[in-house]
């Protein structure tokens, strides 16, 4: 295993609040008992992915169902235990931290690093009023803090995210809320631990399209406030553009378990290097309506690969619609393309041998 | 048959040839307390498509259930629903018997619901489900079953794989593909889709999108498509139509809708849309709430949020008046509502920008 990195155990000031190294997340299908006895499927999750998340950062994270974004994003934050390669929070590799070998406790980290999901009514016990549903983690983490204090404390983050008047609603059920007040609650809950990063897995996706922009820019004020950086989950490329330009960061664009392009919003959207990217920008509804009216999808198929059995070479291969024949055999990496735009195209590269290759014939 | 006011209402919205009328529909609980779909008017010409928008809450999927007369218990739904299978015989679908109102939807209106994966039964393999469509219409299985084969191509569905799946083999799109193909195995007229694609990715969402533009095309069938994700039917939809607190507010061709809306509420939703080439700092939230569906102001509903509103709209509420052909507005104030409210993508916020910049 590579995971054990002798050298981190103590991290310093210049380490990424967030390394992610090379990580790989493979998952073996449950077998039925006929089965018993044979291979198990495996599911690529992710596959060799390495990005920093820095202090005050965004991440958004775009792609199809099924892409490996909520594995990814779930990895980072310490949820999912990589099958290989490393996630290390300042400078300590967080599994390493958890089986004891570092030199900070794994319960700081696990507050550290926060939650919200993306249907909110499931994530809220709905048999609990808001107040003991936000007062749990106090109590659990702050076992020595009076029921004045746990008070005082909830209502003022619950009047922070938009929530007045706060005594009404800590004594609600679950149920009395709307959707986006539950998600509120969410991000309320996440707060309570001062974490220095929130995934907000399609936090916004089951929100009316009116509320997204409000919900997204009261996460961005409590990203200014609080100093925490988050990693945005989103299927919507004009939401993630959204969320990381006001929040100064990247979009990390996903497709069948590799990070195929990361770049700066604008960049990434007005020159996209990949053409999964362009797929993505394709897809994305326009107002303008000449723009949305343009024809066909810039793909081959409609359905994303089993992810059992990924496509050799370049994983877009089978629906790129610029695929040759070297794009079967050789998987690009990602490459630097200036301004911390990076993708993973040989299109990108003038001298690939990918343009003396030949097209392929479906 | 055609009456005064069936005349001038066809007048308003363009509507040359109505495959569906609704007049003054309501849907009430709580022995009329409630309103969940209030005095709702409009038609649905043969052959277009047409985007109804509103937000969750604002009584779209009532208005679907309307035009089947399929309004959940204990609901009341009061006003008339016209079926017109031609332009000249014209049946009344909320007198219906039992028995046609069984034939109506699904072979004459067909509705497609949001999230496919409760739509199927899990226990039975996608062919089945066709197989019992087509016995419980009385129709021949293997001719319904070969017309089965050629929707499910169309859609991009290999008809072998998907007939002997279950349900749960399926990714949600396949299913919702699936789904789609039911409704159409008994040839409808009018297909009612209700957030068909909610649950799905954008990239999904969009390639669903243009293989119903083709099989609209090819099947000549009249589309209904309801949803939340305005710039999203706007990339499908001949007309549009947007609901407001129970209410229809605003209705028109398309383009003018988008560019050229008159309603202050559709252009706050509008300029509340994360667009992927407006500016940033231009998208904005709607301040305020919807209406619970008890207590509605007596007057507009949307005077509450509403920039514009004066006294007038808290007293009074606004009739629907035409903009130009085919548009038509539930405003007192919609000549003022392009200058006061700039739209904020593509050319309509630079001809709006530049033109009407001079507040008054």
């Amino acid at each position: 295993m590579s995971r054990a990195r002798g050298a981190d155990a103590d991290g310093d000031a210049s380490d990424p609040l967030i390394a992610v190294d090379d990580v790989e997340v493979h998952f073996e299908k449950e077998q039925g008992l006929f089965g018993l006895f044979d291979e198990p499927d495996v599911v690529q999750a992710v596959d060799g992915v390495s990005v920093d998340i820095g202090e005050n950062d965004v991440l958004a994270l775009v792609g199809e169902s099924g892409c490996g974004k909520t594995t990814l994003g779930k990895t980072i934050i310490g949820l999912q235990e990589p099958t290989e390669g490393s996630i290390s929070y300042r400078g300590r590799d967080i599994w390493e931290t958890k089986a004891g070998n570092t030199d900070l406790s794994f319960d700081d980290i696990r507050s550290s690093l926060q939650i919200i999901h993306q249907d909110p009514g499931s994530s809220l016990n709905p048999n609990r009023r808001i107040v003991e549903t936000l007062s749990e983690p106090i109590r659990l983490t702050h076992p020595n803090v009076s029921a004045g204090e746990r008070r005082t404390r909830i209502y003022s983050l619950l009047e922070r995210v938009g929530m007045t008047p706060a005594e009404d609603f800590a004594s609600r059920y679950p149920h009395q809320l709307s959707g986006g007040e539950k998600q509120r609650v969410a991000l309320a809950r996440a707060l309570l631990m001062n974490p220095d990063v929130i995934l907000a897995d399609e936090a916004i996706s089951a929100l009316d399209v009116s509320l997204r922009v409000e919900m997204m820019d009261l996460m961005l004020d409590l990203q200014e406030e609080f100093n925490t950086s988050f990693v945005f989950i989103s299927h919507d490329l004009s939401n993630a553009r959204y969320f990381a330009a006001h929040g100064d960061g990247r979009i990390g664009v996903m497709y069948l378990g590799n990070l195929v392009e990361v770049g700066p919003p604008d960049r990434l959207i007005s020159d996209p290097q990949h053409p999964y990217t362009e797929v993505l920008r394709w897809a994305t509804p326009n107002l303008a309506l000449d723009a949305s009216e343009a024809a066909d999808p810039p793909m081959r198929k409609i359905d994303i690969p089993d992810p059992v059995n990924p496509p050799s070479g370049c994983r877009f291969h089978t629906r790129c619609p610029e695929a040759r024949a070297v794009c079967k055999q050789e998987q690009p990496a990602l490459r630097a393309l200036g301004d911390d735009h990076r993708a993973a195209c040989f299109r990108t590269d003038s001298d690939h041998r990918y343009w003396e290759s030949d097209p392929i014939e479906d | 048959m055609t009456t005064t006011s069936d005349r001038l209402h066809r007048a308003g919205d363009g509507v040359s040839d109505p495959i569906l009328e609704v007049k003054n529909a309501s849907v009430t609980y709580d022995d009329g307390d409630t309103y969940v779909l209030d005095d709702v008017t409009f038609s649905i010409e043969r052959n277009e498509i047409l985007g109804v928008v509103g937000e969750s809450g604002s009584g779209k999927s009532m208005l679907a259930s309307a035009l089947l007369d399929a309004i959940p218990a204990p609901g009341h739904l009061s006003g008339e629903v016209l079926y017109h299978p031609d332009p000249d015989t014209t049946v009344d679908v909320l007198e219906f018997s039992d028995a046609e109102l069984n034939e109506f939807r699904w072979a004459e209106v067909s509705m497609v619901f949001q999230g496919a994966m409760s739509s199927f039964n899990p226990t039975m393999k996608v062919g089945a489900h066709f197989e019992d469509t087509l016995k419980a219409h009385d129709r021949s299985v293997p001719e319904g079953l070969e017309f089965a084969r050629e929707i499910l191509s169309d859609l991009y569905l290999d008809p072998d794989r998907v007939l002997d799946s279950y349900p749960h083999e399926l990714s949600g799109g396949m299913q919702q593909r699936a789904l789609i193909a039911l409704s159409l195995l008994l040839e409808p007229e009018v297909l009612v889709m209700d957030e068909p694609t909610a649950a799905l990715d954008l990239l999904m969402q969009r390639s669903i999108l243009l293989l119903l533009e083709d099989i609209k095309e090819k099947y000549d069938v009249t589309m209904v498509f309801i949803t939340h994700d305005l710039p999203l039917v706007a990339s499908l939809a001949d007309r549009m139509a947007v609901m407001y607190a129970f209410e229809l507010v605003e209705a028109g061709p398309r383009d003018q809708l988008i560019n050229d809306s008159s309603h202050p509420y559709t252009r706050a939703l509008l300029n509340s849309t994360p667009n992927i080439d407006a500016p940033l700092e231009d998208m904005r939230p709607i301040p305020g709430k919807s209406p619970a569906p008890v207590n509605v102001p007596a007057g507009c509903s949307y005077a509450d949020r509403c920039p514009l509103a004066t006294e007038t709209c808290r007293e009074s509420d606004p009739a629907f008046e035409p903009v130009e052909a085919g548009h038509t507005v539930a405003c007192h104030h919609w000549e003022r509502a392009a200058e006061a409210i700039e739209l904020t993508f593509g050319e309509a916020a630079a001809v709006g920008g530049d033109a009407e910049g001079d507040p008054q």
